[in-house]
Order: C-alpha cells, then structure tokens, then sequence
C-alpha cells in the first residue's frame, strides 16, 4: 500500500464515520420530528411536569430570653399566569376579591409580552373566604392560581419596625446580582436585620414537581411528591433586645418623634431601640401600592430611622466629655473654679449660660450644667482637643452597628470650616457654641448612646449591635457573631471625676433630680438642644446602675422642650424595666 | 518570494458563511431561552460573538509559519493553566474547570484543545518520529494524555472523552499501523468486556492472545501488552470510583432514561419531548412552551439544540446539521489537500474535536447518546468555547491560505 494509498484509506474511513453520524442524526431527527412528532406535541401540551419552587420560611428572630419576636404564619397568595387568563373573568374576580384597575392593566399589558407564561403574585395574603371561593371555581378560572406560602408574623407584641426590617419583592437590578438563588416574586429583607442577615435567614428554597395541563392548570401532585424537595427553613436569629423593655421605649414615645437607644455598656448589645413615629410591618407586608405611597411619603417619615439616621445638636449631654478632655489635656483640674455670672462676653457676642451660678468647679459644672465654665475651658483648651476627644468618643463616624440604615452625624473639622467659611474667616468665636452642644456638630441618637456606654464602663465597649449570634437550622446549634472591641485610653482617677459629675446630676442637687431613684442608683446628664427649625429638642444620657453600669440609654425628643422633664423620665422608665430584677 | 494576502486569495467563503450562520442561530436560540430569566446571557453571548469574528481575521491574517511556532507554547501555556484550575478554580456544576479573570470566566480546558492538537502535530509531523516505533508512539501517547489526566482531576468526564477521541484521530491520520491501533485500543476493549462479566472478559483475553501471536512480535513484548491489559481492568475499576455519582448515573440512564424520569433521565426526556413537539415547522420563535417555562435549566448550554428544535421545528434542525456537515466537509478536504503534514494533522485534530461535540450534543439531545455535559460548537452558550472554536477554524483557513506558498 502506498503512501498516497494510505491516505485516500483514511480520508474514507473519515468521511464514511461523518456521513454516517450525520445521517444517524438526521433520521432519528426526521423520526421523532417528522414521524413522531404528535406524540411529542401532546407530551408538550397536556402532560407536563412543572417544577414550582417553593419559598423556605424564613429564620425567625427571638429576644435575648429566647421570646418571639418575629415568627412565620401561613398565608395564600393569588397568582395569575397571563397567557392562560381568561379576561371575561376579571369580573368575577373583582367580586371576590377587590383587585382594582392597576392589575387589570398590568395583567393586560403582561399578556402581550414574552414573560406571559410566568405567573405574577396579584395578591397577597388572601382572606380565607376567598381561597375557598376561588378554589371552587377553579375549573372556570384557567390561568388563576392559589399559592400557599409562609409570611412574617408580628403579632408578639412588640413594633420594632426599624429593627427587624421589612419585606420587599426582589427588584429586577437585585434578580441580576444575586444570580440564580432567587426568582422574580420572592420577598428579600428591605431594611433592618432582615436585609443584614438576609444570607441567614432566608433558607433553602425547595421544589415541588406537578403535572400540569397546556393551560398550566394543577392536575395532580407529580408522582405522589416522591421526587419533591422540601425547603430547609432559614437560621434563627438571637436577638440583644429585651423584649419588655423594648415595649416600655415604645410606648414611652408613642405620639412623640424622637428615638430611644439603650446598651449594655460591657457588651455594645443594644437593649432597646426606638424610633418614632414607627410603622406597622403587618400593614406595610400587605399594602397596596397607594398605601405603600402613603406610607413612605408622609411628613413625618416613619419609615427613618431615627435612631440611626437622624443628626441632632448634643446639646449639654457632650460637656462631660469636653470636662475629661479638659482634665486630660491638664487645662483644668478638679479645683480649678471659675465664677458664673450668667454667661460670657466674647468680642461683640454675649454667650449666656441658664443661670448666674457663682463659684463653679468640675463636678458642679456637670451637676449644674454651667455653661460659662465650658465657655472658659473651650477658650483656654483650643479647638483641637476638642475636636480629638468627639473623635474618639465615636462621634462623626459610623459605629457599624449590624443594620445598613445608619448615617455619620457631622463631626466639623478645620477642613469643614476652611470649606464652608473660607480660609481664615473662621475663629474662635464662632467655634464657642460647640462648647455646649451647639453649632455645626450634629449626632444620632446611637452615638449618643455608644459614648455613654463608653463613660460608663471606662472606655471600654463592643460595636453596638442587635443581633447575639444564629441557630443553626439543621444542627440547632448556636453560632454567635463576633463583634469588635471598642477602646479607648483614659485616665481613671480623672474619668471618676466626670462620672461623679454625671451621678450628682440626677442625685445631687443636679439638673435631673426629678428621677431620683431610691433603689437605683442612676448617673446621667440632661442637654437642650436649640434648632433653628422650631421648639429644643430634648437630649438625656444616662446609665445605671452608678456603680456597675449595665445599661447606657440615650433619648432624644425632638422639639419637646427640656431634656430635663421630657428626655429623663423615657430614659428612667428604660432603666428600670430592664432592671426590674433588681428593684429592692 | 513576496506573498499579498488578500481576503480574496483562497478563502473558504463556504466554510466561513456556514460558521457564521451557525454562530447566529445560537444567538437566536440563546435569546429565545434566556428571555424569562431577567439574565444578562444574551448580551454576554453577542458581545463575543463580535470579539470571536475580530479574533478570526487577526487569526486568519498570521502567517502560518507563526501560528506554527506557537505550538510548544500554547501546550505549554495551556497545561499550566489546567494545574492552576485544578489548583485554584472554582467549581461549576461539580467540576473546577473555571479560572476567573474579572468579571469573565475563562475555561482552560477549551485552550487546552488547541495546545494539545498542536503540541501532537508537531512531534507526529517531525520528520524522524514514527509511530511504528514504541518509544516515539510512547511520547505521543504523554504529550495527549497528560493534560486528559489534569481534566480527569477537575473532574470532566465530557471533555476528556473528546480528547481521547481526538488522540486517536490524530494518530490514525498520522498513519499509525494495525499492531499499534491494537496497542492502544486493546484495552479499551477488555475494560469494555470486562463490563458484561466474567465470561466475556474470558473471551476477551483468548482473542487478545490470538492476535498477539498473530502478529508475531518478541515474547517480551508480547507479555508486556498482555500485562498491561490485565493492568487495565483493575485501573478501570479504580476509575469508576472516582466518577461522581452523577456521572456513573448518567451512564445507567442512558441505557434506560425511564429509570429515573426526574432526576439524570429528566433533562434528556424534556430535550426530545421539546424537540419532538417542534415537527416540520416549529412553534415559532419564543412560542416554544418547554423552552419558555423552562422545563430544562440552563437549556441555553448544553440544550440549545433543543430550543431550535422546539421552535423552528425540522427545518431548522436540519438546517444546522447541513451547515455542521459544510464545516465538516470542507475541514475533511482542508486535511487532505494541505501540502504540510502539520497543518493537515492540525486541520483533522480540529475537525474530530468539533465533530465529538457535535454528535455527543446533538446525540444527548435528541436520545442518541449519553447526557455528557459538552456544548455545542457555536451554537451554545460560552463565550471561552466560541472564542476557542472559531479560532480553530480560523487557524485551518489561514493554513490553507498559505499554502499557496507551496504550490
């Protein structure tokens, strides 16, 4: 056999093997298209097995004591496959079921796109009556479904709107990110722990397998549900929260605006938190569009987060700080004294204090709530101990606390001023009302809370946060999160000496006298903070007990008048509630 | 002498229009199955189909001479990036094939087919290599089978039959003769015998010693093959347990999809019943209702076949196996009338590679073969294997362009 030979050999034996494969393709191709192809058409059409996903229950959240506080209820949910709907039904469906034209429309407009075969949620969270009306008619209702899912239950007493968070249909940018975990419909964690621990929560989708007719129509369960898969329901979640003492916040702020932040000073574990006015997460899950609108664009915004979000003026609460960063920096001693005559001239400006208060020292400064002396210290200590100290007490940054609605309070710095007042065109007066709580700086109910917490226990703390740790779903075993450390360095002896301002406060002859409590001992400071758009608001920290702080509370009340008798008593009512084990 | 390139000068218009259309079907397809999925695979898909036609020409503009000193690089270049997968890679339907470079996924695997076919062309077409010879037919079997080994790891059943495949292509194109075919296919059969039980592989074992004295060769010799076929039996049993048990799974439905009709049998059932449903015209394009309500996920992968079937019916299935036998066809005539041996190697190595995917895909699809998870040339989604095929034929066009050279 030649070379030549040997090649046109194997050219053949190639081109036998292709033709060979291609013709075995094409008539097995004409038998199943061609031949068999009816066959096929009604495998298609009339008996198809459909896969439905079905949504795993989410993790439900309990408090620090292991009581609900968020749980799962069933729920049927109305579904319209639009290329199936028989429009003449609409209004019989209407009857049922108030549905309204939005829907019609939209159902309308779906039929006409490519994304007609997918079924829409038309309605959540249907009254029994109508399931069992809609299933009687099944058979006239082609293209109509009842889907029985599992939905939020918040019905143990406690709002905690801005903590635990709503519910929202996953958007179409979102459905792009997350890349197959999710379908269109399924509900995902908005805002509050339910976004943050959205991964945690959220589970395992399972799928159940039916046969269903050219319409999509349910016929019978696949196979008995042998090859269905069941959701793995998503991780408890173990909150910090106190329940009761939660509820007491809430209702110490009900018909108030303002926010209620309480911490456990040794941990960062948040206690309480409220802010108001709040909303209902129960009416907000099943709200049509018009009372979404009504919802998210009231005046009063509900849906912030106070607590987190909203900047205010400290007011007084940020002078026993200013008094360690006086002491620290060797400005002032705990004899230093000055003389209060009812305020200070300062070039062409009068800064006043509330009362002529004679012969000051630090702890009455505190006590008192002098401002004269914090004028004084300003003037000698500068701007820039100042400004380190609100540094590092956390003001002007973020705590990261474990919910994504937070924001930063403005911490001004000679940057921010050079910015807003040019180079050199800012002084030292102008800076002055910073010396009380004033001016430019601005700070979150949560920041006021986490310095308290860092008063309190010396300086040292965790990141707030609202949630211990997960169980584990399959293994029931409890996985607790780490959060960091908060440090910073003080001396001691001379934070003794602020602390001791802050405990004559309420049981001296201080400013906040009124919540003296006989059985327990409380330190705290009272701050009225001025704003430009209206009544003060009223600013009170405090933390207790005086001598083995477990708990830092911080209150806000916006344009309620003195922190004094509107912030105080919030935050005793706090106090003691989530020492009620303690009470003598 | 001076060679002018133009477009003009032997250039398959044939061969390219067929891959082009190819190339546009599949983005009908991916369009029509991905369309409920609020996914970006369509855009992703276009966008390199675009770079895949840019790529051709650059291709299909360099010299052959280049392309040719390539080889030892792309094989090495590919092998490395098969360790790194192995090593580093991420894992997509069970198997580390994927290595990430920003917001794209590369496969090396795919690579690593043109390293290989051109790595083993250019030691069968060196001028002292003959495969009559053990040591050298030795070198040839390591240069295919190392990186079949790094795919084997990874773990892709699909892509490493393709390579065994197209070794032995290469080495029947090569010229290798009877004894050495018996070589290296003599296992292979035992294993398969060795399947069907004691017996059989009894059966097999008189014929293999039959043949061995048959062809007479040295006792040594004649031992040593004997010991490696016995050898083969107990690797192959070794092998089978390192196969996923989807895999062993989706070997047993094949033989019998029914056996388990939700779970390895399902995709394959669905795929027919939608290409089935489809008959002579189809249900027209995105009014396909197995592919619509996406009876068979991901079907813009490794089914794309079946949403053609299901809504462009007969004609358009029959379309993309003419088209598929133009390729073929003309790739088939490429290998014999290019005057190199290399480039003739290259152009058979490329053919069975396409080939392979073609009747392992379509075969899944339509109920001829196994579900073995390899796509669809051109036509599926995959934006390294798109790159990587239409290179190949670019490479063969450019080959064949310069061999006017020759002439």
């Amino acid at each position: 056999m030649s070379k030549e030979e040997g090649k046109a050999l194997r050219y053949s034996i190639f081109f036998s093997i292709i033709l060979i494969v291609v013709i075995a393709v094409s008539l097995q191709l004409i038998r199943i298209q061609l031949l068999e192809w009816k066959r096929y058409r009604n495998k298609a059409n009339e008996n198809s097995i459909k896969e439905i996903p079905v949504v795993a229950p989410r993790g439900v959240m309990f408090d620090s004591n292991f009581k609900l506080l968020v749980s799962n209820k069933p729920s049927f949910n109305l579904e319209i496959v639009p290329a199936y709907f028989d429009t003449s039904n609409f209004k019989f469906l209407d009857s049922i079921s108030s549905l309204g034209n939005d829907f019609k429309n939209e159902i309308l407009k779906l039929r006409r796109t490519y994304s007609r075969f997918k079924p829409v949620i038309v309605k959540r969270d249907l009254p029994f009556e109508t399931v069992s009306a809609i299933k009687e008619f099944s058979e006239k209702l082609p293209g109509v479904r009842i889907n029985f899912v599992s939905k939020r239950d918040y019905s143990f007493g406690v709002n905690g709107a801005h903590i635990f968070g709503y519910l929202q249909e996953i958007t179409a940018k979102e459905l792009k990110s997350t890349r197959g975990n999710y379908t269109g419909g399924d509900l995902v964690g908005a805002s509050g722990i339910e976004k943050y621990y959205e991964k945690y929560l959220k589970g395992v989708k399972g799928k159940k397998l039916v046969v269903v007719d050219a319409k999509q129509r349910y016929i019978r369960d696949f196979k008995n549900g042998k090859f269905d898969v069941p959701p793995e329901k998503g991780n408890d979640l173990l909150l910090t929260i106190d329940k009761i003492t939660q509820e007491v916040a809430e209702q110490a702020m009900a018909g108030k605006k303002g926010a209620v932040v309480a911490l456990n000073p040794k941990t960062g574990e948040i206690i309480a938190m409220v802010s108001a006015p709040t909303f209902s997460l129960d009416k907000l899950s099943i709200a049509s569009p018009k009372e979404w609108r009504e919802i998210v664009f009231n005046k009063s915004k509900p849906l912030y987060n106070r607590a987190t979000m909203s900047a205010y003026p400290p007011g007084s609460t940020i002078k026993p700080l200013e008094a360690l960063a006086g002491l620290e920096t060797n400005n002032i001693t705990a004899s230093t004294k000055i003389i209060c005559k009812g305020g200070l001239q300062y070039g062409d400006r009068f800064f006043g204090c509330d009362h002529v208060h004679g012969k000051v020292n630090l702890i009455k400064s505190i006590e008192e709530s002098c401002n004269t002396y914090y004028y004084l210290l300003f003037l000698k200590m500068g701007f820039s101990p100042w400004l380190n100290y609100t540094r590092r007490f956390g003001f002007g940054r973020k705590t990261h606390i474990d919910i994504w609605e937070e924001k930063r309070g403005l911490l001004p710095d000679s940057v921010y001023y050079n910015k807003r007042y040019g180079k050199h065109h800012w002084n030292t007066g102008l800076l002055l009302s910073l010396s009380i709580g004033q001016g430019e700086l601005l700070v979150t109910p949560l920041q006021l809370a986490k310095y308290t917490a860092l008063i309190a226990n010396d300086g040292r703390t965790f990141v707030p946060h609202l949630v211990k740790g997960y169980l584990d779903s399959e293994t029931n075993s409890f996985h607790p999160f780490n959060f960091d450390a908060v440090k910073i360095s003080v001396d001691q002896r001379k934070l003794d000496l602020v602390k001791k301002g802050m405990f004559e406060v309420v049981n001296g002859e201080g400013t906040a006298v009124n919540i003296k409590d006989s059985q327990i001992p409380i330190a705290g400071k009272t701050g009225t903070a001025q704003n430009p758009h209206g009544d003060n608001h009223a600013v009170f920290i405090a933390y207790a007990p005086a001598d083995n702080p477990k708990i830092a509370v911080a209150v806000v009340v916006e344009n309620a008048g003195y922190g004094s008798t509107h912030a105080a008593p919030i935050a005793h009512k706090v106090i003691r509630t989530f020492l009620r084990n303690e009470l003598k | 002498m001076k060679i002018e390139y133009r477009l003009t000068d032997r250039f398959d218009y044939l061969l390219f229009a067929a891959v082009v259309l190819l190339i546009g079907i599949g983005l009908t397809a991916i369009y029509s199955a991905s369309n409920n999925m609020n996914n970006n695979t369509f855009d992703r898909q276009f966008i390199f189909a675009l770079v895949s036609i840019i790529v051709f020409f650059i291709i299909y503009f360099t010299h052959s001479k280049i392309i040719r000193l390539l080889s030892i690089p792309t094989y090495l270049l590919s092998i490395f990036l098969l360790f790194i997968v192995l090593v580093s890679g991420h894992t997509v339907y069970g198997a580390k094939s994927w290595i990430n470079l920003g917001p794209v996924g590369f496969q090396p695997s795919e690579l690593g087919k043109v390293g290989m076919i051109m790595m083993l062309a250019y030691w069968l077409s060196k001028k002292n290599v003959k495969l009559d010879n053990l040591k050298d037919l030795g070198i040839a079997l390591t240069i295919g089978l190392f990186p079949v080994l790094l795919i084997l790891g990874q773990p892709d059943m699909g892509t490493a039959i393709v390579y065994v495949l197209v070794i032995l292509a290469l080495l029947f194109w090569a010229g290798i003769d009877l004894f050495g075919l018996f070589v290296i296919l003599s296992p292979t059969v035992i294993v398969f015998l060795s399947f069907f039980g004691t017996f059989t592989a009894f059966i097999g074992f008189i014929t293999l010693l039959v043949l061995l004295f048959y062809f007479k060769k040295d006792i040594f010799l004649s031992l040593t093959i004997f010991i490696i076929n016995l050898a083969s039996i107990f690797l192959f049993d070794i092998g089978v347990k390192l196969l996923r048990p989807h895999q062993q799974k989706r070997i047993l439905t094949f033989l019998n999809p029914m056996s388990d009709p939700y779970g390895s049998g399902y995709n394959t059932i669905q795929a027919r019943t939608a290409v089935g449903s489809g008959g002579l015209f189809g249900k027209g394009f995105l009014h396909g209702s197995q592919t619509q309500l996406s009876f068979i996920p991901e079907q813009w992968t490794d089914f794309i076949f079946s949403v053609i079937g299901e809504e462009f019916g007969f004609i358009g299935t029959f379309v993309v196996v003419i088209l598929f036998s133009i390729v073929f066809y003309r790739l088939l005539r490429m290998a014999l009338m290019q005057k190199d041996f290399f480039d003739s190697l290259i152009t058979i190595g490329i053919l069975t590679t396409l080939f392979v995917h073609f009747f392992i895909n379509i075969g899944m699809n339509i109920g001829l073969a196994p579900v073995i998870g390899i796509p669809l040339p051109f036509l599926s989604y995959g934006g390294t294997a798109l790159l990587v095929n239409v290179s190949m034929i670019a490479m063969v066009m450019s080959f064949y362009k310069d061999n006017k050279e020759h002439t």
